[in-house]
């Protein structure tokens, strides 16, 4: 392509699909691109249920974070948060809370300026780019906000993000750092995809997602227990995410939920 | 059906199909609040919708699913088409975000990452809007080849250095002019319009124009970036979500909807004929040999009708399960119809089964114009079922004079709904005779409105959509009442016996519906037993396989003798089949026919009941083709008259 585009923005690669406009375009948003749409199809193609996994995930979200405004959480550090969507952390905890802080971390440009806009007016929430897996670089980031006071419990969400951190990174060391920076009677939620639920979809899932920017790692259950080291898990553990505190009465086939959810309170 | 009863049952469907970040009383409340709105403003319904996020692929089809047995057709059409219009503004606002999302992105990131031109072109190429980035003199610097097709031109680059304002209508010039100029001054962040454009070829099209301003890293005003969505309808049709509203998912065919509108298009103008189309015994081919075998066979029938519409410019569309319907204009019907069963008929083989497929007809043929596109399918419609009366391979005409007489009934159905709510409807108890012993074996819970039987009620209740409720409620006092007579007689109380229409047979909340009323009443469910409509269980629904799990003995009425019937009942098992039919009387040629039908259902352990039997005669008749029970020897009686009776048969003559 030898003309350049004048008004295209340097530095920005939209053209290599985003796990952030993925997910997006799973729950049904529109910000996202063709070449997102096309990850998509094919992840679709494998797991034929990824929307009501989407769907699900993000309804967990949404029932941790109140589960932890209920025992009295007011600030949460949310580590891959995405493209701001339907159901924001601050959202959620800004309307039972008005004063309620959040400060989210994603290292996906496109997901950071848009976040950026959408937090623009709120002196009460906002956006660091920065690789979750790196949690001192994040740490620091986050205490220079100013939003966020680790001498007071926090609500670490790590939601839908693990299975894009490779067992190479030291998964199990990444959440210790963050559990050693807040204190007791702090919370984290955490879901991810697992292997023990429709094993066959998975391995697709795993294949479609191998030679993108964003190649998953389903854990097992016993692979997550681990994780939660130094956290009481909160009744009823590590469940697939429809059976995790559901609203009324769970009508989702959690054999096909895909993602294993829990919160655990740091002792 | 109540309002929060409704808005409970379309917040569970909702909930499904879309992730809406709200508690589930919250989101009942926004839609009963919508129930309220509906009936005046569809519009703003679904705008609410649409900011609820209800927007998954499957959110619109079940909201209708849900509202359409208590809104009219014409409401809800516009709630739909309001919904479309929201999704696509909601859609372009997305798209707009993004974009300044990116622009914003670039400004900010200080890494440099290495520019994909290619992969951005691929996106900018790709995007669905026609997208141009202009300079402030408003000559097109780039231009994406959408926007080159929505303006009749080859390319993108066939913009390059013209005037973007050479494409629009001269009576817009200044207005436009004027818009742009705020956005570069500052006054406006962006626009948004909708023009219409003048294409090359001078034709108009209409579209949407969203505008904002592109700058340098100074903050200084360098480009306008210019989103065009084409809305002329021939282009929305190609749109997806248009496509998901309008066609049907298995057969990428029309849709009903969008089949009555291609109808409401023409019918003003041309002599049009409508053709209803019913596969004959589709059921058999789904309950035999799968539902898989039978979506395989829907796409070939779709395809070879599809060849033949296409060979005569007709319009085709699946408006129900194994129901296909075709316009054509100016037509010989018998040549069409010939054709028709020629194409279905030619052999089809699905999974190694050889299939042979036919298929019942009911034709409006030039209608006259002044009557509504949902009078024609209605008229159709009805063709159709008169057809299927008649037996497989037919085709009937609609009859204006027939319809008379339904428009009758249906004025009927029109004030059924008030009769209901003041309590008009009655309930009253059939006795059920056993043919050997003659005793009681129990009773039906029929419905009692003016003088209409309770087929009559059931069928015009089917047609208001209240089957449902009144069936509900039906099943609820019935167990009441049977209750209260278990309480005071004791084993004399007779079994209650209730005949579900065709709907509630397989309303998917039945089994729970049976088993609350039970629990609520009392009523040990050994007293009780359900007649499903044949129909259900041959459509391949399992009420009648959960009830029986559930111990609640069933039966199945509605039953012909048919093949596909009597396979049913070797797979499911139920306690009794119940058929209406003349009686056969011993010198008749079927009455042998008949001792044999019921000898096979016998073999298979179900016993035969016949109701309308009305004299003893008959059934005597019924008793020696080797019949069990009849209903009908007895007029109903009111529940006071039936407890008056037992009163009197539990008097021990001496105390009195
Ligand atoms: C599937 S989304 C989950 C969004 C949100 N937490 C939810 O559950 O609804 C995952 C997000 O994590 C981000 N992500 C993945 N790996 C990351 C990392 N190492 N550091 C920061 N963000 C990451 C992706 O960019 C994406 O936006």
């Amino acid at each position: 392509m030898s003309e350049r585009m004048s008004w295209v923005p340097e530095g920005v690669d939209t053209g290599k699909p985003s796990a952030a406009r993925l997910y997006d375009y799973l729950l049904g948003g529109g910000h996202n691109f063709a070449a997102d749409r096309m990850l998509a199809e094919k992840f679709l193609q494998a797991q034929p249920n990824a929307r009501t996994i989407a769907r699900l995930n993000r309804a967990f979200l949404r029932r941790a974070v109140l589960f932890m405004m209920d025992n009295g959480i007011r600030q949460f550090l949310d580590l891959g948060s995405g493209i701001p969507t339907v159901g924001n952390v601050h959202e959620i905890a800004q309307k039972a809370d008005p004063e309620a802080h959040v400060v989210y971390v994603d290292f996906e440009e496109v997901a950071v300026a848009h976040s950026e806009l959408i937090l623009e007016q709120d002196p009460r929430a906002t956006i660091i780019q920065e690789d979750m897996t790196k949690p001192d670089a994040v740490l620091k980031a986050a205490g220079e906000s100013g939003l966020l006071d680790f001498t007071q419990p926090v609500g670490l969400l790590t939601v839908g993000v693990f299975h894009f951190v490779p067992p190479q990174a030291d998964p199990q060391s990444i959440v210790a750092a963050y559990r050693d920076a807040v204190p007791a009677g702090s919370y984290l939620a955490f879901s991810q995809f697992t292997q023990d639920l429709q094993p066959e979809e998975m391995a697709g899932v795993v294949e479609v997602m191998k030679k993108s920017q964003n190649p998953m790692f389903p854990r097992t259950k016993t692979e997550i227990e681990g994780l939660f080291h130094g956290f009481e898990l909160v009744e009823p553990g590590i469940v697939p995410s429809p059976l995790w505190h559901p609203e009324g009465t769970n009508t989702d086939d959690p054999d096909k939920a895909g993602i294993y959810a829990a919160v655990g309170r740091k002792a | 059906m109540e309002l929060p009863e409704l808005a409970a049952r379309w917040m569970n469907a909702l909930t499904a199909t879309a992730y809406i970040p709200l508690s589930h009383a919250e989101i009942e409340q926004v839609l009963l609040d919508s129930l309220v709105e509906l009936p005046e403003s569809p519009e703003s319904v679904a705008n609410r919708l649409v900011s609820l996020h209800a927007t998954g692929p499957d959110s619109l089809r079940a909201t209708i699913e849900v509202l359409s047995p208590t809104f009219e057709l014409p409401l809800l059409a516009r709630l739909s088409s309001a919904y479309a219009q929201a999704m696509r503004m909601d859609a372009f606002d997305q798209q707009e975000q993004i974009k300044v999302a990116i622009v914003r992105a670039k400004q900010r990131v200080e890494r440099t990452l290495k520019v994909s031109q290619a992969r951005f072109r691929e996106v900018f190429e790709s995007a669905a809007l026609g997208i141009v980035i202009t300079d402030l003199g408003g000559r097109c610097v780039e231009a994406n080849d959408t926007l080159a097709e929505i303006v009749g031109l080859e390319s993108g680059a066939d913009l390059n250095d013209r005037d973007l304002t050479d494409f629009y209508h001269p009576d817009d010039l200044a207005a436009l002019g004027a818009q742009y100029r705020k956005v570069r001054e500052g006054h406006l962040p962006r626009f948004r319009d909708q023009r219409k454009l003048i294409r090359a070829d001078g034709e108009p099209v209409w579209v949407y124009l969203a505008v904002s301003l592109l700058r340098d890293a100074d903050g200084e005003p360098t480009h306008h970036v210019t989103m065009v969505e084409d809305i002329s309808e021939l282009h929305l049709l190609q749109r997806s979500l248009d496509h998901q509203l309008l066609h049907d998912s298995l057969t990428g065919l029309s849709n009903r909807q969008h089949f009555v509108t291609q109808v409401e298009r023409r019918a003003a103008n041309d002599p049009i004929t409508l053709y209803h189309l019913g596969l004959d015994a589709f059921s058999v081919v789904n309950n035999g040999l799968g539902h898989e075998t039978g979506d395989k066979l829907l796409k070939i029938v779709a395809a070879r009708l599809g060849k033949l519409a296409g060979e005569k410019k007709a319009v085709l569309a699946r408006i129900g399960g194994d129901e296909f319907a075709m316009m054509t204009v100016s037509d010989n019907v018998t040549t069409t119809i010939e054709e028709i069963q020629e194409v279905l008929g030619e052999p089809t083989f699905v999974d190694d089964h050889g299939i042979a497929l036919s298929a019942s007809i009911g034709v409006v043929d030039r209608p006259p114009v002044f009557a509504t596109t949902a009078e024609l399918m209605r008229c159709a419609n009805a063709a159709l079922r008169q057809a299927k009366a008649r037996g497989k391979r037919q085709w009937a005409l609609h009859d204006p004079h027939d319809d008379a007489r339904r428009r009758g009934r249906y004025a009927l159905a029109a004030s059924m709904p008030g009769a209901w709510e003041h309590g008009e409807l009655e309930i009253v108890y059939a006795p059920v005779h056993d043919l050997e012993t003659r005793e009681v074996l129990g009773a039906v819970a029929r419905l009692h409105w003016d003088d209409l039987s309770h087929n009559d009620t059931m069928a015009l209740a089917d047609s208001t959509g209240l089957s449902l409720p009144i069936g509900r409620w039906l099943l609820r006092e019935a167990c009441a009442q049977a209750a209260r007579w278990v309480q005071e007689f004791g084993d004399r109380a007779p079994t209650l016996h209730i005949a579900l229409g065709a709907l509630q047979s397989r309303d998917e909340d039945l089994v729970a519906d049976v088993k609350r009323a039970l629990d609520e009443t009392g009523l040990p469910p050994e007293r009780l037993r359900i007649s499903l409509d044949i129909s259900s269980v041959l459509a391949g629904d399992d009420n009648a396989v959960v009830l029986h799990d559930s111990g609640i003995v069933t039966a199945l009425d509605g039953f012909h003798g048919g093949h596909d019937e009597l396979a049913v009942l070797t797979e499911v098992q139920v306690r009794s089949v119940i058929t209406r039919a003349p009686a056969p009387s011993p010198d008749s040629p079927l009455y042998q026919a008949m001792r044999d039908l019921i000898a096979t259902v016998h073999s298979f352990g179900v016993r035969f009941g016949v109701d309308e039997v009305h004299t003893l005669e008959d059934a005597e008749y019924w008793r020696s083709a080797g019949a069990d029970a009849v209903i009908g020897l007895l007029p109903a009686l009111s529940a006071d008259e039936v407890t008056e009776l037992l009163t009197a048969a539990s008097q021990p003559p001496e105390a009195s």
